[in-house]
């Protein structure tokens, strides 16, 4: 059961989607209490995820509606705990529909190239990408070895995929994902851009304000969103769809 | 350290040179082939599978381990043939549809061959009629399937409802693994089986085998 009248709202979001919510957010004012983004890497290491959400949870000290800026993320919120809180969660098994603008979206990329290596603004950013990683592995093991596990890695890949959510970030963006995509022509993958769009986080926003007054979801959010009510915890089953 | 200790911690540490000066050295002094491989190689891959699953080990680590892995077996593979070790079975392996990688797959075909199994590899991206196909090509007796991701991990529900469909469901033993799946997952989508890492899955196999 979900707890009755008004909830306090508590952003708890990756950093990728960090200038979409930033953006979004201060449409709602004062009913949102407090926004943490959390960093990139975290979902490098799924297993060690939820325990530092966990954390992050834990320091709410007022029972709140939180609401989690993150897909399942390689399970990486498998476990989580509401505790007191009631959580909502965006039923996607990662961000790339938060990026494009929908699940539907990512579906139709995602079966047209399934070997598709997304990057977006945040990512660019953060160098989290192949050429960073290279850039990485050299000192440590050399160029050999390090273009060797950079293979193992991505010879079966077939696309590089530049997401963005305006135009204008394309164009600022392009310079450094076509080098990117210059280092992966080695394993034949092609680069493309997308303008995504702030759709899904939009309505995330809207699911958590209709939430946090009490009123209910509606069918279609339903199927996008998860809630998580107090003393429950979260499960891969739930956002298979 | 014992010397079987060593090759394991060789294995661990992706010691691509030294594991199989080991496993020679091991060999000269009698030490029997399979004793190397259970005692020796599997004992190391299974800890560099626990420590990757925990974030302890990264994607280079494990695929130096699995290097240091497949030098070993090349030396070890004609003693243990010659030591008698017999075919246990047939099994098909594949990435399933939407997925490509092909690591940790093609590792459990390693440990499985190993074990004595041979091993039909449908490589990565493999449909669930190209299962079906298969399976009625070769006949095994234990069919292995790898997903690394959550939105591909489904495919494997939908390659067993095809087997099954197919009328082949009943004569088969099927595994599965991968980064996202675990036990639930692998009850849940009506799979005998789950392997939480290269030597779990080769384990299974030989239950399934009836070679344990």
């Amino acid at each position: 059961m979900l707890p009755k009248g008004k909830l306090p709202v508590v952003v708890i979001a990756c950093q990728v989607l960090e200038e979409m919510l930033d953006r979004l957010l201060p449409e709602h004012g004062r009913s949102v209490s407090q926004v943490t983004f959390m960093d990139y890497g975290l979902h490098r290491v799924p297993s060690k995820m939820a325990g530092t959400l966990q954390e992050a949870l834990g320091k709410v000290e007022e029972p709140s509606l939180i609401v989690l800026g993150y897909g399942l993320c390689g399970n990486g919120l498998m476990g989580l705990k509401a505790g007191k809180h009631t959580l909502l969660v965006p039923r996607t098994d990662d961000c790339i529909a938060l990026l494009l603008g929908s699940y539907k979206a990512y579906r139709h990329e995602f079966a047209t190239v399934p070997g598709t290596y997304y990057l977006s603004k945040g990512w660019l950013e953060a160098g989290s990408h192949p050429l960073s990683e290279y850039e990485e592995y050299l000192p440590k093991y050399g160029p050999k070895e390090a273009m060797w596990i950079m293979d193992m890695q991505y010879q079966n890949y077939e696309r590089l995929m530049l997401v963005t959510h305006t135009p204008a970030d394309l164009v600022e963006y392009r310079p450094a994902a076509q080098q990117v995509a210059r280092f992966c022509e080695r394993w034949e993958m092609r680069y493309e851009e997308r303008v995504g769009s702030d759709a899904y986080v939009r309505q995330l926003v809207e699911a958590a304000m209709a939430l946090s007054q009490g009123e209910e979801l509606s069918q279609a959010a339903r199927r996008d969103f998860i809630v998580i009510p107090p003393g429950s915890e979260i499960h891969q089953d739930q956002f298979i769809r | 350290m014992s010397e079987l200790e060593q090759i394991s911690t060789a294995i661990l540490q992706g010691e691509e040179e030294k594991a199989p000066k080991l496993v020679n050295r091991a060999l000269r002094r009698k030490v029997s082939a399979k004793d190397i491989l259970e005692n020796g190689l599997l004992v190391g891959m299974g800890e560099v599978g626990v420590r990757f699953r925990a974030g302890d080990m990264f994607v280079p680590e494990v695929l130096m381990s699995a290097e240091a892995m497949r030098a070993s077996m090349e030396l070890l593979r004609p003693e243990l043939i010659s030591e008698g070790v017999k075919l246990v079975g047939k099994i098909l392996m594949g990435t399933v549809k939407g997925d490509l990688h092909d690591i940790g797959k093609s590792l459990v075909n390693m440990m499985c061959e190993g074990a004595g199994f041979e091993v039909i590899d449908l490589g990565f991206n493999a449909a669930p009629e190209k299962f079906v196909e298969a399976i009625k090509e070769h006949q095994p007796q234990i069919v292995g399937m790898s997903a690394m991701l959550t939105t591909t991990m489904r495919a494997m529900g939908y390659t067993i409802k095809a087997i099954d469909e197919a009328g082949l469901r009943d004569r088969l033993k099927i595994m599965v693994g991968g980064a996202p799946v675990d036990a639930e997952f692998a009850k849940r989508i009506g799979a005998d089986g789950y392997g939480s890492n290269a030597p779990a899955g080769a384990e299974l196999a030989k239950q399934f085998a009836g070679a344990a």
